[in-house]
Order: structure tokens, then C-alpha cells, then sequence
């Protein structure tokens, strides 16, 4: 029954042209995104490599230096992106990959994508994901919106329940049929998914599964949703136009709205001013207070009345000094402006509840390591390696400067001694409890999706049975 | 000489109303294996109404139906098992051919048949051989109902219900399709047939019922259909009972 009726619904679409053509467009929008995706992902992973290679050896061929001169040299490290991001470019375009870190300074991630963006760019980018959460269900609509309301239009619909054919077996497998249209259109980006997965790390298996999983999940919500309220309609322009109205509400209304809500509900300052505040809270008078007070504390610790009489170099420690103190205010006011960002990405997910795209979509980002959770993971990261760095060249100074007779410089071992940064992304185990909510709401929506067909069908027996 | 286990379609004080009106009031017909009943009347007597609620689309406000034994509202899936239903235009999916129709709903209603006796069926209600695979949107009314039959044949049904079946076709196509429901009632199928073709009820049905305005108002037998002019009984029964 299952598999005859997938048969007749494939011969139908196929003779009638347009779900030929409609999955064709959006085959080949697909496998677009997917090689320029690919292609884009290459170059990129390969410059980033380049240029870390670069990075480390103009940090280590900086020649003899002071190593405070050193922490001021500062290196830069690069953000590496998970095969995924290929498919889900996320919040990439908006965050920057590079990051400097130098001495006194916590510095926000440099030189993002959608800067050397020409104007028309802008527009939008056609990545595979925006192809499967956006366009595929539009596929799905403009393919099965007459699946029920159009056999009923016809008169096939009662012959077909009269012949004594269950309604919920012509359900399921008008749904089926739906959803191998869709899954048509799935098959070269899980063909994708399952190369990267193997060619780049073996530990994105599990992710690059998880991944598919969720988008199966997507359209097969959005396969029910469709064939139940065809089913729950009485004509074909009508579940059209409910679709269509429901799918620019789901995928492109809502998701705005709660951006914007999110974005006024936890605002965050623009990048100019959270650089002053930066500097105004980090340079303050109870700084030279406490660097002042340190001093007078060592003084008395080591018994002597100047710091040319200390056993160290002064400068060293006190450098360090300095930098744990800014540490603190970088710690508060980061940790406030990530806390702000983490509220307008917990509201926003909240909203997968009204919108099964929100639902997706975090996952999606989440899984492609291209959300905020995951750079904010980076900045740490990067943050904490700063810290040992400039902790490693200021006791350097410390130990050794006042042993030197004349101006301290250090050389290549301490640069050696200074490790590689070396980033390895989180694992989506790791990951999954900030998105617990877009995957309850997920399977969620395909569990509304099934009441709703339950629902339209016990309409349907209503209907043929008064 | 007949018994009640040759009774496939029961119709018992079958009543149903739409609001303030009365469709079908205090109904009791039965068609026997082999037998082609004629359902007469005008439109709004309740012949549509009497069909919906044998295929278990109606539920009776009182009294019941029964199909080969099996009342559809207490199992509707079992009950349509032995029936096949003919509307007046026949449903079918206008981008598939007649045989793809024919393949579709026979195996819905889980018929397993080889495609050569599929053909055999078409060929059987006398379709055009050069019709069989050409889409159904390009046939014509006549070639859709012999489809339509074609798929009831296929079924095995124990009854066969018709509503209006000879609307819109022409003398012959008539005949073709009069020939084709003799053959499924000398197969031992019972036949119900609403229609208002006197004509053709005259000359194929074994009995004839006439309803109005719900009521059944009056039925013939086979010797009477031969002795009477069923026109005329049939205008004296309208003409006495003017719908509203």
C-alpha cells in the first residue's frame, strides 16, 4: 500500500512537470552552494594554514628583543572552522577568524568575511544551508500542498476511501512520497557530509550524523505539516496560499522578530564604545593605586627600600602585575558583554518553539561550529594561551633582566619556549546542553506535526462520515 | 427461488435528515446476487443520500445498512471490501492511463493481478486497446466509466453501486455500458443503480424503486417492470408528491 501509492504520487509529479523542475532548481541551488562552499572552505582552511605556518615562524625569527618588546609584538592566531561550517556558514561572515594577542590588550577577532564583501554580496549568499532550511521546505509546500485537497477536489479521494483504503495509510504514505522528493534533493549533501566527515577529522562522524539526523527530522515536519493540512483543507488554492503564509511566517517573520526582541531585550554596546569603556576601566587611578601598593608591599616583603635592590628585575613583575589586573576587568566586562550574548541566544532559541526553522537553524549552527557559542569558546581559548604567554615573557624579564649588564634581550629559546597555539574545537557531547531547547522544540514540532495529521484525519473521517 | 444469504445490499428503516430536512425517512430495499436494482426519483428524493450511507460516508439517523452481511458505520474497511462504487463521473487520476488507474485502485483495494490480466479487464469492458496507455484526461466520458468498471471488475465485489451512470453518454456508449452491467449481474453481482435513465432502468434493472422526498414511494418487481410503462408510474408518483 505503502510503496503503491509512493509510486503513483512519483508517476503524478513526474507527469505533471512542475515537481520535476521544482526539485530540479532546488537539486542544483543545492549542489551550487555545496561546491562553492567546498570550494571557498579550501581556500580558505588552506591560506589559514599558510598563514599560521607564517605566523609561527615570524614570532620565532623575530630576532633578539626584550621580551616585554616581544609580548608588544604580539602573535596572531586563527580560528580553524569544522568541515561543517562548509554547509553552515552560521554567524562566520559576522565573527572574524583572526585574532592578535599582544601585551595589555584583549582584542576582539579581526578581519571578518563580510568586510571584503562587495555591495552585491550583501544581499545574501546562497549557502547550503539557507537551500535546506529555507528553500526545501518551499519545495515540500509548492510539491505536496494538493496531496490531499486536490484528490479531494478531483473526486479520487472518495473513490480512493471508498475502494477501502485507510485514510491514515494513504496519510503515511503521501507523507513518504513528500519526503523522497525531499530526500532526492538530500542525497549529495549527505554524499558531502559523509566525505568531509571521513576526509577532514574522523571525529566529526558523530557531528556530521547528528547533522543529518536533524535535517531529517526538519523535513519530515515539514512533510507531515504540509500533507495534514492538505488533508484538513477543502481546496488546493487554499492550502496553497495557508503554506505559503505559513512558511514565510516560520522561516522568514518570526526568526526576524526575535532577533530583533532578542537583540532590544539584551542589548550589547557597538564594538567603538566597548573599546573605550575598555580602556577607561582598565587605565584608572585605583590601578596605579594597587600597582603602587604592590610595590610597596614587595619593598617591604624583601626588606630593602628600592627596587634596583630587589633579587628580580621590578619592571618584569610589575608588568605582570599589571596584566592581572586587567585580566580582572577583562574578565567582568567581557564576561558581561558574553553573558548579554548568551541571554540574546538563549531568547532566540526559546523562540524554536514558535518556529521550527529557529529550531534547525540553532542546531545547525551549533553543529557546523559557526555560532557564537563556539567563537565565544575560541576567544577563550586564545584568551587563556595570551595570558600564559605574556605570563612566560614577563617572568622571563622578572628572572632574568637584572642579571644583564646592559639592556636584557632574549632570543629564540624563549620564543621556542612559547608553544604553538593550537586549537582543537570543542565535541558536540561537549556542546549539547546549550542547545538543549532547539532539540526538545525540534522534536517537538515533528510530534506537533503528527497531532496535526492526526488530528485532520479524524476531520477527514468527520467529513466523509457525517 | 431466493434466501437471505443471497441478500448483498440491506437497506433497513433507513431515516437521515440534514438539519429541518429530511433526506431519507423510514427506507427498507435489499438487492440480491444478481441483481440489478434501479433507484428511482428526482433530484433531492435521497438517492445520493441512501449510497453515501451504503459506502459509510453517511452515518443513518436511524435504521442501518448492511453490505454482504457487514454493517459499514460498525466496519467500514470490511464493508467496502465488498463493494464497488461507480459515480457519475468517474474519479480517476488524469495523468495516469486507464491501465495505470486500473493497476492503482485494484491494488489499493489490495487486488494482486498480473498487468496482462489488468489488460485482459480493459479489454474486457471494451476499451480501445490503443486507449490503455494513454493518459485518462484525453478519454472520453464513456471510455472513464468502462474504466470505472473495469476497476469494480477487478475487485470481485459482491455489490456494485452506480450513481447516475448513464448521465452524458451517448446511445451507444449507453448500450456498451447497459451490456457491461448484465454481465456483472449474470456474474452473481448485486447492483444498485441510481439513476434517472427510465429507459435504461426499464431494460436492465430486476427491480425498481422509486423514492421522494425520502420516502420510498413505491418498488417493482421484474414481472412488473415488464407489464408496466415505468415512465408513467413513475411521473404519477412525482406528480402526486410535488417537492417543495
Amino acid at each position: 500500500m505503502l510503496m503503491i501509492t509512493m509510486k503513483k504520487e512519483w508517476l503524478d509529479s513526474w507527469r505533471q512537470g512542475h515537481a520535476l523542475w521544482i526539485s530540479l532548481i532546488a537539486l542544483m541551488l543545492l549542489l551550487i552552494a555545496c561546491v562553492t562552499s567546498w570550494q571557498s572552505f579550501q581556500v580558505q582552511s588552506a591560506t589559514k594554514s599558510a598563514v599560521a605556518q607564517s605566523e609561527r615562524d615570524r614570532w620565532l625569527e623575530q630576532g633578539e628583543k626584550g621580551p616585554h618588546s616581544a609580548a608588544h609584538y604580539g602573535v596572531y592566531v586563527l580560528k580553524p572552522e569544522l568541515p561543517l561550517a562548509m554547509v553552515d556558514p552560521g554567524l562566520r561572515d559576522f565573527q572574524g577568524n583572526v585574532l592578535r594577542l599582544e601585551a595589555h590588550k584583549r582584542n576582539d577577532t579581526l578581519f571578518r568575511p563580510i568586510q571584503d564583501t562587495i555591495p552585491m554580496q550583501r544581499f545574501g549568499s546562497l549557502s547550503p544551508s539557507f537551500v535546506l532550511q529555507i528553500l526545501l521546505p518551499l519545495l515540500i509546500i509548492l510539491v505536496g500542498y494538493p496531496a490531499f485537497s486536490g484528490e479531494r477536489e478531483q473526486g479520487t479521494l472518495k473513490q480512493l476511501l471508498a475502494s477501502g483504503c485507510s485514510s491514515i495509510h494513504l496519510f503515511i504514505a503521501k507523507s513518504a512520497a513528500l519526503f523522497s522528493v525531499a530526500a532526492i534533493v538530500l542525497i549529495p549533501l549527505f554524499a558531502f557530509l559523509l566525505y568531509s566527515s571521513i576526509s577532514e577529522q574522523h571525529a566529526q562522524v558523530l557531528r556530521s550524523a547528528l547533522y543529518a539526523l536533524s535535517y531529517l527530522v526538519y523535513l519530515s515536519t515539514w512533510c507531515v505539516m504540509v500533507v495534514a493540512i492538505s488533508c484538513w483543507l477543502s481546496t488546493a488554492r487554499r492550502t496553497l496560499i495557508v503554506l505559503l503564509a505559513l512558511w514565510a511566517i516560520s522561516c522568514l517573520l518570526i526568526p526576524k522578530i526575535a532577533m530583533t526582541h532578542a537583540s532590544n531585550q539584551y542589548p550589547i554596546e557597538s564594538g567603538q564604545a566597548f573599546q573605550s569603556k575598555l580602556e577607561s576601566e582598565v587605565y584608572t587611578p585605583e590601578r596605579q593605586q594597587a600597582i603602587a601598593q604592590f610595590k610597596q608591599e614587595t619593598l617591604t616583603t624583601y626588606g630593602v627600600s628600592s627596587t634596583d635592590d630587589l633579587p628580580f628585575d621590578w619592571s618584569g613583575a610589575q608588568l605582570q602585575f599589571g596584566e592581572q589586573y586587567s585580566d580582572k576587568v577583562f574578565d567582568r566586562l567581557f564576561g558581561a558583554r558574553s553573558e548579554q550574548l548568551n541571554a540574546q541566544f538563549q531568547y532566540y532559541q526559546s523562540t524554536a518553539l514558535l518556529s521550527p526553522f529557529i529550531a534547525i537553524q540553532t542546531i545547525s549552527m551549533g553543529l557546523a561550529g559557526s555560532d557564537h557559542t563556539h567563537h565565544h569558546n575560541f576567544e577563550v581559548a586564545a584568551e587563556k594561551y595570551r595570558r600564559v604567554m605574556q605570563q612566560t615573557l614577563n617572568f622571563n624579564q622578572r628572572d632574568h633582566a637584572h642579571k644583564a649588564t646592559s639592556h636584557y634581550v632574549a632570543d629564540k629559546q624563549l620564543w621556542q619556549a612559547i608553544p604553538e597555539f593550537v586549537y582543537q574545537p570543542p565535541s558536540f557531547s561537549l556542546m549539547s546542553g546549550h542547545y538543549l531547547v532547539a532539540l526538545c522544540a525540534l522534536i517537538g514540532w515533528l510530534l506537533f506535526s503528527g497531532i496535526l495529521g492526526s488530528y485532520s484525519l479524524y476531520l477527514l473521517r468527520k467529513e466523509v462520515q457525517r | 427461488m431466493t434466501t437471505n444469504q443471497d441478500v448483498i445490499i440491506e437497506i433497513n428503516q433507513l431515516s437521515k435528515h440534514f438539519g429541518d430536512y429530511q433526506a431519507l425517512n423510514d427506507v427498507n430495499l435489499t438487492v440480491k446476487q444478481g441483481e440489478v436494482l434501479a433507484l428511482l426519483g428526482p433530484n433531492g428524493a435521497g438517492k445520493t443520500t441512501t449510497i453515501n450511507c451504503l459506502l459509510g460516508f453517511l452515518k443513518p439517523d436511524n435504521g442501518q445498512v448492511r453490505i454482504a452481511g457487514v454493517n459499514p458505520q460498525q466496519n467500514v474497511v470490511n464493508a467496502r471490501k465488498n463493494l464497488a462504487y461507480i459515480p457519475e463521473q468517474v474519479a480517476l487520476y488524469p495523468r495516469l492511463s486507464g491501465l495505470e488507474n486500473l493497476v492503482y485502485f485494484s491494488k489499493v483495494a489490495k487486488v494482486e493481478k498480473s498487468e496482462q490480466e489488468f489488460k485482459a479487464l480493459l479489454e474486457q469492458v471494451a476499451l480501445p486497446a490503443h486507449a490503455f496507455n494513454k493518459p485518462v484526461n484525453s478519454y472520453s466520458k464513456g471510455m472513464r466509466q468502462k474504466v470505472g468498471i473495469a476497476i469494480a471488475i477487478a475487485k470481485q465485489a459482491k455489490a456494485l453501486i452506480l450513481d447516475e451512470p448513464t448521465s452524458g453518454l451517448d446511445p451507444s456508449a449507453s448500450y456498451e455500458f447497459s451490456q457491461l452491467i448484465q454481465q456483472l449481474a449474470k456474474q452473481g453481482v448485486a447492483i444498485l443503480m441510481a439513476t434517472h435513465d427510465l429507459f435504461r432502468a426499464q431494460e436492465d434493472a430486476h427491480s425498481v424503486a422509486i423514492l421522494n422526498q425520502g420516502r420510498l414511494v413505491d418498488y417493482l418487481n421484474f414481472e412488473q417492470i415488464q407489464t408496466v410503462q415505468l415512465e408513467s408510474v413513475y411521473l404519477k408518483h412525482i406528480k402526486a408528491e410535488p417537492s417543495c
